[in-house]
């Protein structure tokens, strides 16, 4: 069955835990590529995590000159191809997250590729394996359709329903803060 | 185990040239399960891959986690002996030539011996850790008993863990840190977490704590700071470091008052309700709110959420535990399961958030000044008798008990221990006060530090020995839960460096002892002795083969004989330790910390990690990554109080205390109290906030008090302007 990235902030402890997973996944060449924002740092201490939402229609690719970036039948969004990239940075001004990295030394963007040497297979990417908190989840699209049910609470839901609070459609989902508003009590 | 509902049957990655070893974590008490990836060529750990099917973190890692293997290949591993001949270099890096196996350990038998003729058998002292096997912990207790023959034993896990098993000792009879699996924490209906940081200190819990949310459950979180765990609390009890003892006292007064107590239980399973329920009496919410500083509401709410809840689980950590009334804090946070009888079933139950990787079986097996294996007492003549004989001596030639952690410290000021023997552990940054522990360091004749990196404390050094890693070397942990778990091996030892059983084993030979240890030639004929060694003892490992374990996933202690398969869930059949059968609920009067606020030091000063650094930080503030994250301590002020003292975020102020003083950046955060200030512990040198925290001691559990002392910052001056 298909299974996506899902990301409920409202968990997010900022133990950047998938920063240091992603450096792991074979093709990422010990670098990171997503980020971690405290949110209000001089008030609490929740932070999100931003990852790559893998858009459905990317501004980064529809950007770039070179067609450097390719997009898997699966949705992946991934780096730029090496022998393609002209090092315009397009992408990262075009990426209305600012997910896109740029390496000065190799002329060349690299960014999340949704670990796709595990999610074509699959297995759940680097960040989602190991994040301690389900902030980040690799589900099914039932497991998704729960989700939306549960946490459809005004303005705090996920990606692609009526008051949506993304660019465009994203083949990662997400929920804003706030998923325990409403929340019906055991007692 | 069963499988619970977040477990997925997920498959590795295999990469080609490669293997997978199945271990765990180096670092805290979750020993979260991993792979290490190992290049087969090379015989050399490359990475980590998700141990998705290990039950209780199901692939999940911290940020520690995650980078951990690159600590076994990392540029600053000792691979040689190291030898000072100039003493006068005590306390720097200075002064070290490499040296053989056969040269440093000639050197540390010559001073030995010399040290012991001229002063008698307990000149001699032993100070661990439990960042190690039970096998290594084990055998490093006979090694100071049989090999050196000296009381002075004791270990890292005094600053850790020894609050929780005296309480749990006093209010059960037995110490076993969570009476039920973690597997459980999700299913319950209300969290009540005092002084843990769950969140950056057992990360790996949090998918579970949040799912009792989500499920409509409850989290009370007591602490001063808004930790990331306490922002999402339904109730935040935001009390004054310190003040433990009269909020657990005031939860179990609302408790009785409110009709919550369970009077069937108490009178079938527990003594001492009477004298409690008269004692806490005084704790009301509005008298509790003027100790604490929580707000009477809050107090009478929490109360009330713990008593409906069908099922409860308290747990607690250092922020309770490391204070002169650790002991207490924890009996009295435990009164709360025994009054309304949440205890001894599934989904409700008591739990301490261990420290250290095996801060619960290190405990158990003989490291402490006055144990013996299998939580024996050394004072018991029974106990003794019973080690004796597995161990081959006689009664008589088993030392007397010796003195804590802290307490060793003094008997190197005044010459009584002349020489230590130090091992997994970085006094030089964990202890308090330690201007005057360095100083007490300096003092020795003779010291000997086996570690894999030249930590703080190996700067004080006569000898370094270089040990392994954990992932080069096998061996049993007990996690959080009580279970008892396999380490493996990954790859061979680099460079000349040993694992601690093996250095201890050699010595001994070298110390005329061997015919005691020369038989353990592998860590498997350590674990073997070891379990015939806990074999009656409370904590009985004796069926925990490691056999049992790998097929198991874990073995809970106790576990007496091959057909037991171990005890997940403690007190099923309300049958607790003491000699009655019955748990005691503590009658335990509140007292303030030992050093309170004043004109002079108005502030308080509590102390803590942060989530991508262990312990000393002597292995995390090696890793890039970490060390990219969290580069250096600071202090956490509220920006009100930071505005009484005209200091900025980014500042560097002088945060001092009547013991010592340091430098740190200013973080302004409104997520703490005002009266209280924070700052990481995890640094060395200069930047070790242990310099100024308070040696006093928990006179149960001798646990010194690090979180909470007086404090006061200063302003620096600023080229050519005056103080303020």
């Amino acid at each position: 069955m298909k299974k996506l990235l899902y990301i409920e902030m409202d968990n997010c402890i900022g133990c950047r835990s998938c920063l240091a997973a992603c450096t792991q996944c074979g093709g990422h060449d010990q670098r990171n590529r997503n980020y971690v924002y405290d949110v209000n740092p001089f008030v609490n201490r929740q932070t999100i995590p931003l990852m790559c939402l893998h858009c459905v229609n990317p501004a980064c690719a529809r950007s770039c000159p070179a067609q450097a970036i390719q997009i898997t039948p699966e949705g992946a969004v991934l780096s730029a191809m090496v022998e393609k990239c002209i090092g315009c940075q397009n992408c990262t001004i075009a990426c209305p997250y600012g997910i896109p990295k740029f390496d000065e030394e190799q002329n060349l963007m690299y960014k999340c590729d949704l670990c796709y040497d595990r999610t074509k297979e699959g297995i759940p990417p680097m960040c989602a394996s190991v994040c301690p908190t389900n902030t980040l989840q690799w589900i099914t699209e039932d497991e998704l359709a729960e989700k939306q049910e549960q946490y459809r609470l005004g303005k705090w839901i996920s990606s692609h329903q009526p008051f949506d609070p993304l660019e465009g459609e994203t083949n990662v989902k997400i929920s804003l803060p706030g998923i325990l508003q409403g929340k019906q009590k055991l007692f | 185990m069963l499988k619970d509902k977040f477990y997925r049957d997920i498959p590795n990655v295999h990469h080609p040239k490669e293997k997978l070893v199945a271990t765990h974590c180096s670092y805290c008490g979750m020993q979260c399960g991993m792979n290490l990836r190992v290049d087969t060529d090379k015989n050399t750990i490359i990475g980590v891959e998700p141990r998705y099917d290990w039950p209780v973190t199901l692939g999940k890692m911290c940020p520690k986690g995650v980078t951990a293997y690159q600590q076994t290949n990392h540029a600053d591993r000792l691979l040689r002996p190291l030898i000072r001949d100039d003493a006068s270099k005590k306390g720097t890096k200075e002064g070290f030539r490499e040296a053989s196996w056969e040269e440093a350990y000639d050197l540390i038998v010559r001073k030995f011996k010399a040290l012991q003729t001229q002063y008698g058998k307990d000149s001699l002292s032993v100070y661990s850790g439990v960042s190690m096997t039970n096998e290594k912990c084990y055998l490093t207790g006979k090694f100071a008993r049989v090999a050196l023959q000296t009381r002075y034993i004791d270990y890292n896990g005094r600053f850790c863990m020894s609050s929780a098993a005296a309480g749990f000792l006093r209010s059960f009879g037995v110490d076993r840190g969570s009476t039920l699996p973690w597997t459980d924490i999700h299913e319950t209906d209300c969290l009540f977490i005092a002084g843990s940081n769950t969140a950056e200190c057992h990360p790996t819990s949090m998918f579970r704590v949040w799912e009792v949310q989500n499920r409509g459950g409850y989290l009370i979180v007591a602490d001063p700071r808004e930790t990331p765990l306490a922002r999402r609390a339904d109730i935040h009890l935001d009390l004054k470091p310190g003040t433990d003892l009269a909020l657990a006292n005031c939860m179990v007064n609302l408790l009785i008052q409110n009709g919550y107590a369970d009077e069937s239980f108490v009178q079938a399973h527990t003594n001492g309700y009477e004298e409690t329920k008269e004692l806490v009496s005084i704790f009301t919410a509005e008298y509790t709110s003027e100790i604490t500083g929580v707000a009477p509401d809050k107090l009478i709410r929490a109360a009330e959420i713990y008593g409906k809840a069908p099922n409860a689980i308290v747990m607690f950590a250092r922020g309770i535990e490391q204070q002169t009334r650790g002991s207490d804090n924890v009996s009295a946070y435990t009164n709360m399961c025994l009054i309304t009888g949440k205890i001894g079933r599934p989904k409700s139950g008591v739990a301490t958030l261990t420290g250290q990787g095996n801060g619960q079986g290190g405990r158990e097996h003989g490291q402490k000044a006055d144990a013996l294996p299998g939580y024996r007492k050394i004072t018991n003549p029974k106990h003794v008798g019973e080690v004796c004989k597995v161990w081959g001596i006689e009664p008589e030639e088993m030392p007397q008990p010796g003195v804590s952690a802290y307490e060793m410290f003094d008997l190197m000021q005044n010459k009584t221990i002349r020489a230590l023997y130090l091992l997994c552990s970085n006094p030089a940054v964990s202890a308090p006060n330690l201007n005057y522990v360095k100083a007490a360091l300096k003092n020795l004749d003779f010291m000997v530090c086996a570690d894999i990196y030249l930590s703080e404390s190996a700067e004080f050094a006569d000898v370094v020995l270089p040990s392994v890693t954990w992932s080069e070397d096998e061996g049993t942990v007990t996690n959080l839960e009580g279970r008892i778990i396999k380490i493996n091996k990954a790859q061979e030892p680099i460079g000349e460096s040993k694992p601690d059983w093996l250095i201890e084993v050699e010595l001994a030979e070298r110390m005329g002892r061997g015919k005691y240890f020369s038989h353990l030639t592998t860590a498997a004929k350590v674990a073997e002795e070891f379990r015939l060694a806990s074999k009656g003892g409370y904590a009985d490992y004796y069926g925990a083969t490691w056999d049992k374990i790998e097929k198991q996933n874990g073995v809970f202690w106790p576990c007496k004989d091959n057909d037991d398969p171990g005890t997940p869930y403690m007190f099923l059949d309300q049958q607790y330790y003491h000699s009655d059968g019955k748990a005691k609920i503590c009658a335990l009067p509140y007292r303030p910390p030992a050093e309170e606020p004043c004109e002079q030091f108005p502030l308080r000063l509590t102390t803590g990690r942060v989530v991508y650094h262990y312990l000393s930080g002597n292995q995390t503030r090696r890793i890039q990554f970490l060390h990219d994250m969290c580069p250096e301590p600071y202090v956490e002020v509220h920006p009100e109080t930071a505005g009484q003292y005209g200091i900025e975020h980014d500042e560097i102020v002088r945060l001092f205390t009547r013991r010592g003083e340091a430098h740190f950046k200013v973080k302004i955060i409104e997520a703490i109290r005002k009266d209280t200030v924070f700052v990481p512990y995890h640094f060395g040198h200069e930047q070790s906030i242990n310099l100024l925290t308070n040696p006093a001691l928990d006179p149960m559990s001798r646990m010194p008090e690090f979180k909470v002392c007086a404090a006061q910052i200063e302003k620096k001056a600023v080229s050519g302007e005056a103080v303020r």
